[in-house]
């Protein structure tokens, strides 16, 4: 692992019984970096987060985070990581701020309510703080979700399918605050199904596909490593080569369940 | 360099302070869980005088009991679960058992809320006044009890993934202990009386029963420890071994 590396995957090996969801799956993410994990559906994107998270414990490889053996040391890795689940929910009788109290407790960040407010504040959210998070919109509770993610200032953040079911200016925002959170010298690690937001907001991508990473790169070398194949000029729209040409010539046309 | 991660009572504290608060918000469920007790110390108010006060009450506070561990616990860890609550808080820098600990410290505290209630409502409604040494061993008895009742909750939500079937079956447990068990014991056959007094119902009356009279305790109390005991470890065992964090 190079120092810059706040993530490192290696030979990552998951399986349910007989199925292999994920096979000798390696990548690393460094310091400062939006990293991109891209697959069709069962791809194994989500085993491969729930390994890293420490859901799910892994049949081979290794996992480092922020120099932490998160297979042997699950708690110290997960002090590092900011989580984001893919369909997050907390307890549906506590209001906003209580969810926020709970979680900073939990993370080991001494936060006072008026801290708390203050947070709530810089995303437009003070007047909820009292609502309960079932009664915000769909934005709204990415953005408590998000709070709560790096409520502890983790060195990685990850987000599954972060902008699911978001209106388009609610996913540009969110977009923002990623991006602010690479600025303030963080990594990110997510998973999405959109090439516009991999081409958009990731520095670089891995493609997965039946459990396999098939390609890592930054988007547009990938673009230009593959725009001239006949694969991915066959699917292509318009004459102009995408992301998600080069996606769908890589892991195939047929549609996953 | 190792991360820190916070301390185990910082974090029992916080989780402690949010389980309460929900609980707390869910009153109508605790009423729920009180008012049957009540319901039975009312009308049974008849049977003090021909079978004595810790025969209604133990058989009140067993069905309080039941009511926690089934409906109370099993419903709310299998919605909770169902919602992915368990998950978002496992990939938190803390144990499972800090979760389930806290979990189990609010059932503990509802267990020692219904108690007091079915002595509150026990003594002005019913007249029965117990020793000190009654009380105590009463909510004893009552924690071993509530802790045979959780670990069966535990077992249903550990075999059972969907909260509303969950909920189904809790509720067929419920209605069958309160048949069976609290309603059993008035039937006239023998072997059948037997039956429920060695089931999980009967020993937990028993112990209490036998709580509220320490003086009086005998073999078939001791024996009846000794079972609740054994079906508490056996569920709380099978409960563990059979739970999974998620419902996918």
């Amino acid at each position: 692992m190079t120092a810059d590396n706040i993530l490192t995957v290696d030979g990552l090996s998951v399986s349910y019984g007989k199925f292999n969801a994920v096979q000798n799956v390696s990548f690393s993410v460094r310091k400062g970096e939006i990293f991109g994990l891209l697959g069709p559906n069962g791809a194994g994107k989500t085993s491969t987060l729930s390994s890293i998270e420490g859901l799910l414990k892994p049949q081979a490889g290794t996992i480092v985070v922020d120099g932490n053996d998160a297979i042997t040391k699950p708690l110290h890795a997960r002090a590092s990581l900011g989580v984001q689940l893919q369909s997050t929910s907390f307890q549906p009788e506590l209001f906003v701020i209580e969810v926020l109290q709970l979680y900073a407790g939990i993370y080991g960040v001494p936060a006072s309510k008026s801290d708390l407010m203050a947070t709530l504040k810089e995303i437009n959210l003070e007047d909820s703080a009292m609502k309960k998070f079932g009664e915000l919109s769909g934005g709204q509770q990415q953005r408590v979700s998000l709070v709560i993610a790096t409520i502890h200032n983790p060195r990685l953040v990850l987000l599954d399918e972060p902008t699911t079911g978001l209106d388009p200016q609610s996913r540009r925002q969110l977009w923002e605050r990623i991006e602010a959170i690479r600025e303030r010298g963080h990594a990110v690690l997510l998973t999405t199904h959109s090439m516009e937001e991999a081409e958009s907001v990731c520095d670089r991508i891995a493609i997965i596909d039946h459990g396999r990473v098939i390609a890592i790169d930054t988007p547009q070398a990938m673009i230009d490593k593959h725009k001239d194949e006949p694969e991915v000029i066959a699917v292509s729209r318009r004459g102009r080569i995408t992301l998600e040409d080069v996606f769908i010539a890589l892991t195939g046309k047929a549609i996953r369940s | 360099m190792e991360t820190s991660i916070p301390k185990a009572s910082t974090v029992l504290k916080t989780l402690l302070r949010a389980d309460f608060t929900t609980q707390w918000r869910n009153r109508r469920a605790v009423i729920l869980t009180l008012i049957v007790p009540v319901i039975i110390l009312a009308t049974w108010k008849p049977l003090v005088g021909k079978l004595g006060g810790p025969f209604v009450l133990s058989n009140s506070i067993t069905i309080g009991l039941i009511a926690i561990g089934l409906m109370g616990y099993s419903n709310a860890i299998a919605r909770d679960r169902d919602k992915g609550i368990f998950q978002r808080l496992r990939v938190a820098p803390i144990s499972s058992w800090s979760i389930m600990t806290s979990r189990l410290l609010v059932q503990i505290a509802m267990i020692l809320m219904v108690t007091t209630a079915v002595f509150i409502v026990g003594n002005s409604y019913d007249q029965v006044t117990l020793t000190p040494a009654g009380y105590a061993v009463t909510y004893l008895s009552a924690l071993i009890g509530g802790a045979l009742y959780l670990g069966l909750g535990q077992m249903i939500v550990g075999r059972i993934q969907n909260p509303e079937t969950v909920n189904s079956t809790v509720r067929l447990v419920y209605f069958l202990f309160i048949m069976g068990g609290m309603l059993g014991q008035f039937y006239n056959n023998a072997e059948f009386q037997n039956a429920v007094k060695w089931s999980p119902y009967g020993t937990v009356k028993t112990i209490l029963a036998f709580g509220m009279e320490p003086e009086k305790w005998n073999n078939d109390a001791s024996m009846a420890l000794l079972v609740t005991i054994a079906y508490t470890v056996v569920c709380a065992v099978l409960g563990i071994k059979w739970f999974k964090w998620n419902t996918k």
